[in-house]
């Protein structure tokens, strides 16, 4: 019975101050609206990240002069790295490989045709398990006679190492911003329920006279900022629904571009589970937003 | 020390202050009566702030300061018994609605004791004022109604805030309309009712709870003479019920003519206390600040 009482008041205030109500509406869309867009942008670029980042393998480079028992030895030392665990998979590319992948590499293969000999040496392209492997598995077959004394082993060291940063400043740059996003929208909806308080402090004043509890008189307040967030929040992911299927969808499928494929499908959330978190989201930042904002016309 | 939560939580029945059956005067009208709560009504856990025997307001070396030096009340004793019509006189800043705010504990004493119903407010916790403040009716010169709101739901939303049933309100709101002389006028607005009736339904509002006290601050101080009689006159027929009521104003005329005690202020000190007129202002006439 009171919950409908404070329900009816809440909504009695809605309809008393229109355009206030309009205001906190449009604020929480905009805040959710923002937060929706960037949340799937932000776990987008982290999985593309975090693609990128288990793309680092390790080159060992094969010198032309060595003998097949010896590459045989190599190979046997990197298959114990696999065994350990540390490797994840390696192949061997024979000179001959070699030469063709560079001629599929490059636009106009007819150069390579001027090439007296092939000058490319062999070489075992090992993926680490773990890019943080890759500096063990290199201490492990550094000194291997069978290395090309010229090339040896190539690994992006300082690409691997940098990735690992991006991927970590990445995450807690996200988070930051929506810690901030959040906060901002907490305090443009308080302000906007501040003038929709402010516009009914006589009201105050009499609940108070008549001794209504602090509690009493917050609800309504509440239950007006919880409507406008909702309201706010639900418009919002409908527009995100709409930018999504009518933009980021028909694109995805369209072109078959390095950037969907990059972005794996399991770094985007699912959009249910995005709606929820967004709905949730506005409703908290109503309620959040107008308990605050009543703390300073409650004093006495 | 007084335990004074444990009182209020304690929800005993007592004989409720607007049961009219002992009062002797024909000027009582019949329909009074009806406002008599029904035994069965609901008590809640910490709904109620019983005053104890003993004066209703007692006033123990009072003194209110405001920031700077600027002071409210400058040394204040006085006594109100239960079921006493009082006056509180004096120029603007005397210290009368200082006196009234220190009451309702909207300000609280700098030092001193203010005592309501036996219970010292100095001691009462900040989330027990809301029962203070339903135990206690409060009128007003600018009658503090809710604009957008009728008469009906101005009074019932007090009953509302004291956690009333639907049914009750529906129930008591046009019983108190009544009382004060606004039958069938429950559905208008503030706006479209005339200063002495919004006044009446201020009132209706403080009774509606059924005080023990009830306090009026110029209640008469934005309406003509005639009307202003029929309000002294809803007053005086409150207090008959037993209420005791607490009226502050500067209208001599309303004061001479009730002879009533007259309690007089002035610069924050009480210079005179007795029954009769309104009196010579002992001091100057300027404007005290």
């Amino acid at each position: 019975m009171r919950l409908g009482m404070f329900f009816r008041e809440a909504l009695r205030s809605i309809r008393a101050n229109a355009a206030i109500s309009v205001a906190a509406t449009v604020t929480a869309l905009i805040a959710v609206f923002i937060l929706g867009a960037f949340i799937p942008s932000f776990m987008y670029v982290r999985s593309a990240v975090s693609a990128q980042t288990s793309k680092v393998d390790v080159d060992v480079y094969i010198s032309d002069t060595a003998s097949v028992k010896q590459v045989n030895a190599l190979r046997d030392k990197i298959g114990t790295l696999k065994t350990d665990g540390q490797v994840a998979e390696f192949t061997y590319v024979s000179k001959d490989d070699a030469l063709r992948l560079m001629r599929e590499r490059l636009r106009d293969p007819s150069v390579l045709d001027e090439l007296p000999s092939n000058p490319l040496p062999a070489k075992f392209n090992i993926q680490p398990t773990d890019p943080a492997n890759a500096n063990a598995i290199v201490a492990a077959v550094k000194d291997d006679a069978a290395l090309d004394p010229t090339e040896g082993i190539v690994y992006p060291q300082t690409t691997a190492d940098r990735l690992l940063t991006a991927a970590k400043f990445v995450q807690w740059a996200g988070f930051a911003l929506i810690g901030i996003l959040l906060v901002a929208a907490v305090l443009l909806i308080g302000n906007t329920i501040r003038l929709s308080i402010f516009a009914r402090r006589r009201e105050v004043e009499v609940m108070r006279l008549v001794g209504a509890t602090n509690w009493f008189i917050r609800w309504p307040f509440m239950i007006e900022g919880v409507i406008c967030g909702l309201v706010g929040a639900v418009v919002a992911v409908a527009m995100l629904w709409g930018i999504k299927v009518g933009v980021v969808d028909a694109w995805a499928s369209g072109a078959d571009t390095a950037l969907t494929k990059t972005g794996s499908a399991g770094g985007a959330i699912a959009f249910p589970l995005l709606t929820v978190v967004l709905v949730g989201a506005g409703a908290l930042l109503g309620a959040v937003g107008s308990g605050i904002t009543l703390r300073r016309f409650l004093r006495i | 020390m007084a335990r004074i939560d444990d009182d209020i939580h304690d929800a005993g029945s007592t004989p409720r202050a607007f049961t009219l059956v002992e009062v002797p005067l024909e000027t009582v009208p019949a329909d009074l009566a009806v406002v008599t709560p029904p035994a069965s009504e609901k008590r809640r856990r910490g709904d109620v702030f019983r005053p104890g025997p003993g004066p209703m307001v007692q006033f123990q070396g009072v003194i209110k300061r405001y920031d700077g030096d600027v002071r409210g009340l400058d040394g204040v004793s006085v006594s109100i018994a239960a079921g006493e019509f009082v006056f509180l006189v004096g120029q603007s800043g005397s210290g009368k609605s200082t006196f009234i705010r220190l009451c309702i504990r909207e300000l609280r004493a700098t030092s001193g004791h203010v005592i309501i119903g036996g219970r010292d407010l100095g001691e009462l916790k900040r989330s027990k004022v809301p029962y203070l403040r339903r135990a206690i009716g409060c009128v007003f010169q600018d009658f503090r109604l809710l604009p957008d709101r009728t008469a009906s739901e101005n009074v019932a939303y007090a009953l509302q805030v004291t956690g009333h049933s639907r049914q009750e309100v529906n129930r008591r709101v046009p019983e108190i309309l009544a009382l004060v002389g606004l039958d069938g006028k429950g559905d208008r607005l503030p706006r479209e009712l005339s200063g002495g009736e919004q006044q009446r339904v201020s009132i209706a509002r403080a009774l509606v709870n059924q005080p023990r006290l009830l306090i009026a601050d110029e209640p008469t101080g934005n309406l003509d003479p005639d009307t202003s009689q029929g309000i002294m006159d809803l007053l005086t027929r409150i207090n008959r019920t037993g209420t005791t009521v607490l009226v502050a104003t500067h209208d001599r005329d309303t004061v001479d003519r009730m002879q009533q005690r007259v309690i007089a202020l002035h610069k924050g000190r009480i210079v005179r206390d007795a029954e009769g007129g309104y009196n010579e202002d002992p001091g100057d006439t300027g404007e005290i600040a």
